[in-house]
């Protein structure tokens, strides 16, 4: 008799596409064949696992069609099964996977419009955190400012495609004009997107403050952020911009670091 | 008997519905008179939905029905999960709290469906180890509840109810039973649902089920799907009736998931059950 983990095994290669093994010779037809249940059971894996990425990822699926969607669906979840039972997790992989798949190789924006639809994912189910009072900052020397280090908000993704992608995104929403064409020459994009109140929103940054935030997000110090702003645009406002992250409600913690953790030449 | 009642019953005895996000506003508004809600604990692990859930807290008992534990699996619990469970139970601090006798994860891959177990000392031994392992973390008696089958293992050497009876008496988790998974595998493995109710039992039993399901055509034989998208079916009401005399007036949920209708039709069937619990109370 097979053992229960030999079952499962050959259980689940059956759910994610693989033929029956022996280790299933233990299911009871009672008139009806052994691979018609089975497939009772793997059609409902599949076509559940379709609909919670369908509904993660509307654009790309309006994009390539309802079709082709649950073929590259299938094909993925096939390669990547969810890792954990949290359903609005799952998607992450799916970019790179389309990315990679020969099927779609001509359509090179929609691995970044499926970025953009996760990081909106992620943003509706990100924790709440309140934001930051600019007063935790006053009693800190200014000579530490440089060290200071910010934690965003959860929901915050920065997002940076060679391709329009919001403008993509917002021509396929129900509503839309049909008739829009988004020009995919026109130059790419910088977004943030973020939850406010219970909203996923998105807006583009300019270079300064994109590499600002970009950098921030990373848990680098604010003299490295500001750094990386300014090699971007020598002429960037930091003292608005940074008042933005106040008022924008963007910040969430502050840390004080003593050290300078920052990569630097090294000390004579 | 009595006092048994009270520590496997800690549901209000009445009808309550599965709560489903686009009824959130609806429930909130209108708060109708629904002892308790139920939400699926994997729905509520992070930020704004358990905001919702904590605001509607206030005027229903809750019920946390998880749906990914993977009691049945051969294998350690998934430890992370297992955590986010706790923090969510210790923040709502339900009437209950319960699980599926059932797996869903095999190599690391979440299956997303509750699947079915050779029912046999094995898989007894692994799924009791795992009911204490929750109950233990958790500091509290879950229910397990029995599943719907669409088949079966001819290396079971014992009947679903027979499995469950022990596993309660094992581990002290109490069982919920849902009657409309009763009568779909009844169908689509040839039992007897009412020698099933018959067997279970009747001290252990905290919560009850009832949902619709589908009929679909597999190779011209009749299938029942457990898809919880309609009303309760007419045979599923007769178990019910059926469960009621032998377990008297156990807290009754109404669960609806696929082809959602408006919240007046999930409260049509809790007063349904409702006006049946409270005959049985009666008679009782």
């Amino acid at each position: 008799m097979p053992s229960l983990r030999e079952v499962q095994t050959a259980f689940r290669d059956v759910l994610l596409g693989g033929d029956a093994a022996p280790a299933l010779d233990s299911i009871a037809g009672d008139g009806l064949a052994v691979a018609a249940r089975l497939a009772i059971y793997r059609h409902h894996v599949g076509a559940t696992l379709t609909d919670v990425l369908r509904a993660t990822f509307p654009v790309v699926c309006r994009l390539v069609d309802e079709r082709f969607f649950g073929y590259a669906a299938d094909r993925f979840i096939a390669a990547f099964p969810p890792e954990g039972p949290c359903l609005h997790e799952y998607g992450e992989r799916f970019p790179a996977f389309l990315a990679s798949f020969p099927p779609c190789r001509a359509l090179v924006y929609l691995p970044d419009v499926a970025r953009l639809e996760w990081a909106m994912c992620r943003a509706e189910h990100a924790d709440d955190a309140d934001h930051l009072d600019p007063r935790a900052l006053a009693g800190i020397e200014p000579s530490a400012w440089p060290r200071l280090r910010f934690a965003l908000h959860p929901s915050i993704t920065l997002l940076a495609s060679p391709w329009p992608v919001d403008r993509i995104w917002r021509a396929n929403q129900p509503g839309a004009d049909p008739e829009t064409l988004v020009d995919l020459d026109a130059g790419g994009v910088r977004l943030e997107l973020r939850r406010r109140d219970d909203d996923v929103v998105f807006r583009a940054l300019d270079r300064g403050a994109y590499a600002l935030r970009r950098v921030l997000h990373e848990g680098r110090t604010l003299a490295a952020a500001a750094d990386a702003a300014l090699a971007e645009d020598r002429g960037f406002g930091l003292a608005a911009a940074l008042s933005e992250l106040f008022t924008d409600d963007s910040l969430v913690d502050v840390t004080h670091t003593t050290e300078e953790n920052e990569p630097c030449t090294p000390c004579p | 008997m009595r006092s048994c009642d009270v520590g496997v019953r800690r549901l209000p005895a009445g009808a309550g519905i599965g709560l489903r996000a686009p009824h959130v506003a609806a429930i909130a508004a209108r708060r109708p008179a629904i002892p308790w809600l139920e939400v699926h604990a994997e729905n509520y692990m992070h930020g704004p939905a358990l905001r919702d859930l904590l605001r509607l807290r206030a005027d229903h008992d809750i019920s946390v029905h998880g749906v990914g534990l993977s009691l049945g699996t051969d294998g350690p619990l998934d430890a992370r999960h297992l955590e986010r469970l706790a923090r969510l139970v210790e923040r709502l601090e339900p009437a209950a709290v319960s699980e599926h006798l059932s797996w869903s994860v095999a190599g690391g891959a979440y299956l997303n469906h509750l699947l079915p177990l050779p029912l046999t000392e094995e898989a007894l031994t692994v799924v009791a180890g795992h009911v204490d392992q929750l109950q233990t973390r958790l500091r509290r008696r879950v229910l397990v509840e029995n599943p719907s089958s669409y088949l079966r293992f001819t290396s079971s050497t014992m009947s679903e109810p027979e499995f469950l009876a022990e596993l309660a008496r094992r581990t002290g988790c109490a069982l919920l039973c849902d009657v409309n998974n009763i009568h779909v595998s009844a169908h689509n493995l040839g039992g007897d649902a009412a020698a099933y109710l018959d067997a279970l039992p009747a001290d252990a039993i905290g919560e009850i089920h009832l949902a619709g399901h589908a009929a679909n055509d597999a190779d011209g034989l009749t299938v029942l799907i457990d898809d919880h998208g309609s009303r309760v079916a007419d045979a599923v009401w007769r178990l019910y009736a059926r469960a009621l005399e032998r377990f008297g007036p156990v807290p009754t949920l109404i669960e609806w998931d696929t082809n959602l209708p408006a919240l007046d039709v999930l409260l049509e069937e809790a007063a349904r059950a409702q006006a049946l619990l409270e005959c049985h109370a009666v008679a009782a």
